[in-house]
Parts: structure tokens; sequence; C-alpha cells
């Protein structure tokens, strides 16, 4: 069945096992619509990286059931898993991870490398997205020549240049000063408004404000939804 | 695939130095496997260029004694070999046996000129002994089976013999010379270096001794012999045939020694192959200590580069992308400095070969493009093992994990 929702969670569990085990959520149920921007908010070790991961098929989870854009994501096959991240999820990380030895129009362009499209047609895509940050004039620069807020519209570069369904966005702001978490934050409005659904977990309320949509959880269920 | 290389290029340059020692362990290993296996196939040459030019698919018998009692006979019996026996051992032996001849010798004759004389004594040959000599035929003929057949008067001398007796090599074919008392018909001019014996028929030799048909030694060309089991199987039936004629036990190996230089060839060309491989397991191993370092760097690699192996699995490697990625950059160090060290020792080896000519126990020490094609392909398997295990490891590195691996 075809819904307007691009994430459905229905009862999902994930537990890490040891000696004692973490309950890192417990009956989760979640839906965003296609083309939100919602925040997830929540304390340290609430489980809102857990549920990221999920969210992003980086990890596992125990029971329930999580379609991603009608695509249902269980027990899937490293090498599937892998292909679904390459098309339908953009990464945004507090850290930016890039690759330090790579320049900007290299880093953009690394998703599209195992997708097999040839150096020079993802050297212009990368360019194209780099130029859509406003960064086309640090295409060969290195990961080390550029500010925090540079990085980060690098690595947002990055998540969209394989029009994936949706952003995940883990602290994007969390390594940057105020002046250029807003600046970041004004990008992901704007891709929003674009069209593109967009999930950033955050413990900044400023960001959380900024957002269609608060999910708060804690002690890994899901409190409030409404804003 | 230029992409991965250009990947890996990227990678290795921002490793300099580890690569670069790396490289060095495994250039210096390809490099002393050169040295060695070029070293060993100039040993090798010089035995082959040894045997083909002593005709090696030949056996010689000589008389002994026999070391057991046999139908009656005691042991310490002396076995004497016959002129007969050579037809006797040819015509009984078609399987392995070509032909087979002796010499005969007068120690004490002097042969003169008018001009001057040579005092070397006479060898009474068949054909064959030109070959079987190693003479090289410089005027005139050899001594022929007309020669034989008729025990004619002719001789063959040494070129030095030639120059003394008429002052040129040239002009001594169609010369007589005496020796015995008698007047010789001089056929041919020969060189050897070592041995200048004047050459006269067999049979010839044999009438001036009084048709004495005593030999001391028989020379036997072997055919159809290619292996170790055909050369034993022909020294075997050369002493069986000889065993029937003079009565010894054929299981005696004193009765008659037999020497066969294609048994010897093969012996030796087992003792030679054994160390050729001893060669090649020395030298894998002293590239085997090359090639755990690369894979030690690359169990490393794979560690610093974690977050990155993370990084790409987060947005969309593939456990084989990064398998291929670790195994392809192993080989391409291996192979790269492998080749450094290949090239580097097949130049030294040309330079060695050079400064060796004329060395007696070896002969051209370079290796040729099978081996290098050989070493080649080692170098690629072993960077791809040395690469494999460091690749299986990246590939389980779980992304959620690598990406908090900092």
């Amino acid at each position: 069945m075809t819904t307007d929702h691009i994430i459905r969670l229905t009862d999902v569990n994930k537990t890490y096992p040891g000696a004692v085990p973490v309950h890192a959520l417990r009956d989760v149920t979640l839906d965003i619509r296609r083309g939100e921007l919602v925040s997830i908010m929540g304390a340290s070790g609430s489980g809102k990286s857990t549920l990221l991961n999920i969210l992003g098929i980086l990890d596992n989870y125990d029971s329930g059931e999580y379609l991603l854009d009608n695509v249902l994501i269980k027990d899937l096959s490293e090498n599937r898993a892998a292909e679904l991240r390459n098309h339908m999820i953009g990464f945004v990380f507090q850290s930016f991870n890039l690759i330090n030895y790579k320049n900007a129009i290299e880093n953009v362009a690394l998703p599209l490398f195992y997708q097999g499209v040839s150096r020079r047609r993802r050297n212009a895509l990368a360019l194209e997205q780099l130029d859509r940050m406003g960064l086309a004039d640090r295409a060969h620069h290195l990961p080390g020549e550029m500010s925090g807020g540079q990085k980060q519209r690098v690595a947002i570069a990055r998540s969209l240049i394989t029009h994936p369904s949706i952003i995940l966005a883990d602290e994007p702001t969390g390594a940057l000063d105020s002046k250029t978490s807003a600046d970041v934050m004004q990008v992901f409005r704007q891709l929003n408004n674009e069209g593109m659904t967009i999930i950033i977990v955050t413990h900044d309320p400023k960001v959380g404000q900024q957002t269609d949509r608060i999910i708060r959880i804690a002690d890994g269920e899901i409190v409030a939804e409404p804003k | 695939m230029f992409d991965l290389f250009r990947e890996i290029g990227q990678t290795l340059s921002n490793n300099k130095l580890r690569t670069a020692l790396t490289g060095f362990a495994v250039a210096w290993g390809i490099f002393m496997l050169i040295i060695l296996l070029g070293m060993s196939r100039g040993v090798l040459n010089k035995f082959e260029s040894f045997n083909s030019d002593s005709q090696s698919d030949r056996l010689t018998v000589w008389n002994g004694r026999t070391s057991k009692p046999y139908k009656g006979y005691k042991d310490n019996r002396f076995i004497q070999m016959k002129d007969k026996d050579l037809k006797t051992i040819t015509s009984r032996n078609n399987r392995h046996v070509a032909e087979a001849y002796t010499t005969n010798d007068i120690d004490t004759a002097v042969v003169s000129t008018q001009k001057d004389y040579i005092s070397k004594g006479l060898r009474g040959v068949y054909p064959q002994e030109l070959a079987r000599g190693n003479n090289t035929l410089l005027y005139g003929r050899f001594i022929n089976d007309i020669d034989l057949k008729e025990e004619r008067k002719v001789i063959v001398i040494h070129r030095n013999s030639a120059r003394l007796l008429f002052g040129s090599e040239e002009k001594a074919v169609g010369q007589r010379v005496d020796a015995l008392r008698l007047s010789w018909l001089v056929v041919g001019v020969f060189d050897n270096e070592w041995n200048e014996q004047p050459m006269v028929p067999f049979t010839t030799v044999k009438m001036l001794n009084g048709y004495d048909d005593d030999v001391w030694r028989i020379d036997v060309n072997l055919r159809d012999v290619h292996d170790m089991a055909s050369a034993e199987e022909a020294t075997n039936d050369v002493r069986t045939t000889l065993a029937t004629v003079h009565e010894f036990d054929p299981t005696d190996e004193n009765a008659v020694w037999i020497n066969n230089r294609f048994e010897n060839y093969l012996r030796g060309l087992e003792g030679l192959n054994i160390m050729n491989v001893a060669i090649w397991v020395i030298g894998i191993f002293t590239m085997l200590s090359g090639i755990v370092g690369v894979s030690n760097i690359m169990f490393v690699s794979v560690k610093e580069r974690t977050h990155e192996i993370g990084i790409r699995r987060a947005i969309g490697a593939k456990p084989r992308s990064i398998l291929i990625q670790v195994v392809t950059e192993s080989v391409a160090i291996t192979a790269m400095f492998g080749y450094i060290g290949l090239v580097a020792g097949m130049a030294l080896m040309a330079f060695i070969s050079e400064m060796m000519q004329g060395v007696d126990f070896i002969d051209n020490p370079t290796i040729d493009l099978r081996i290098a094609i050989e070493v080649t392909i080692v170098l690629i398997i072993a960077g791809a093992l040395a690469g494999l295990f460091p690749a299986l490891k990246a590939t389980k590195v779980r992304p959620v994990e690598a990406l908090r691996d900092e």
C-alpha cells in the first residue's frame, strides 16, 4: 500500500545484549510524512542515536516493522543495506565525516563512485551541488583548508548528490558556532522548502524550534510528539 | 578500474613513508629471489651445455672383477671384454642400443716425416670416435667404415702435429707419414683441446697387434632414452648381455663397470632441480618477510582507516567494494615495488653475466621471460594474500561502530 508517509515505524524495539541488557528503544511507533522537517530531541542515552541509526539502516532492530519509502527494512543483507543507504538516504554528521585526503569535489562525488558513475559525470554533479551550497570556489580544497560551516555544507552537498528520499542529520550544528549553525539551518530549511524530507537529531532547542515537528524521546520511548 | 587505481594512488600517497618502507621490503625480497634464481640458472646452463657437448645419451663399459660367485665360478674373476662383444651388444639390444664401438691404442709409436717427428702413440678408432672424443675435423675426412673393413693404413692427425710434420695444417692431407715402419696416408686433420694422439682405423691396430681382440672399454650410443627408467633399462640390457656372454651374475655391478652418462645427466639434473626448488623456497621465504610486512601494514592501515571505512559504508560502499579496495591496494604495493626489485635484479644479473663470461662453473646467469612471468604471478598472488586478511577484517567493520571510531 502506497502512503504519503516516507517513514513508518511500528512497535520497533531494540535491545543491546550484555550482562545488563539495555532497552534502547521500546515499542517505538512513528510516522514521518514526505516533505516534513522533523527534529528528534532527547537527553543523552535516551535512544535518539539508536533511532537515527535504525532509520539510516546503519543498525538493525529486534522486532516491529520499519518501512522506508514503502520498502520494508528488515534483516537486510549488508549489500542491500549499502545499496538502500546509497540511493535513499543522505547523511549529515556532527563531525562532518569528510575524508581528509580528498578535496571537496571528491568527497561530494564519493557516493556516486559506488554507483559506478563515471568520474567526469560525478565531478560535474558534485560541482553542481557545491555551487548550490555556495562552495564552487572551494571545490578543490581539502577539508583541512575549510571552516566548520564550509565542511558541513560540503557534507550536505554530499548527502544530496544521489537525490535521496530523506536526509538524516545527526547533531548537524553540534560542532558549529551560533552564526554558522543558523546558516546551516537556513540551508536545511531551504532544502525542505524544495520538498526534501529532513530528520534532525539534536539536543539544541533552538534547532528543534526551527523544525515542523519535534519528536521527544526518553528512555527509548516517544514521549510527546506534537510540537 | 581507473577510478579504483586513482583511489589507491590517493591512499598510498597519503601514507608515503609507510608505503615506501613496506615497498622496500618487498623490492628487496624480489631482488634477492631474482639474484638466487639467476645464479641457479647460470649453473644449470653450464651443466646443460657441458652435457650436450659430451653427448649425454651414451654409456661406457669397462672391464671389471666379479664380486659374486656364479655358476661354479668364484668371485674376483677378471672379465675381459672382446671386440666381438660390440656386435653382440648391438644385435641383442634393439630397444635402446643404437651402436657400439671402442678404441685400442699402440702407446709407443713414433710418427715422422722427413721434416720432423712426434711420439704420441696411435689410437685405433671407429668413425664414432670423432663425436665421442669431441674432435673437430679441420681438413680432409675422418676414419670411415671402408678404412675399417680394408684395414687401411690411413691416419688423421692433430693440427699441432700437422704443423710440426708438414709446416702447415692445410698441406697435411694427402701426404704420407711413417709409423711402426709402415707408410700411412694422412686423410684428415683434427682439433682437440685435450687429446693430440693420431687416429687410425681400429681394425688396422688390431691387425698390427696380431688380431688380439681384447678391448678395455666399449662405448654404446643409446636411443629412446628419455627418462631415468629407460636409462636404467639400457644399462641393465647391456650388463645382462655381457653377463650372458661372459657368464657372470647379471646383478653383479662390479663384473663390468658401466657409466651411463644419461643416468648421470638425469641425476645431475635432478640435483640441480632440487637446488632450483630450494632456491625458490629460500627466495619465497625472503620475499615472504616483505609480504608479511605488507600484510601487517594493511592491518594497520585498516585499523587507522576504520572511521573512513565507516564513512564509506554509510554512504553506500558495499563490503565487496571495501574488500576489493584493500586487496587491490596490497597488490598494487606488492606489484609496484616487486617490479622495481625484479628489474633491479635482472639488471644486476645482466651485469654479472657480462663479468662472469668464461667462468667455469656458470654460464649466462640471467633469468628468462618465463621466470619473470612466474615471479610476477607469485607477486600478484602474494600481494592478494597479504591484503586478503586485512580486507576481510575491514569488511566485518559495522558502519555504526566504525563511525564512532575516531
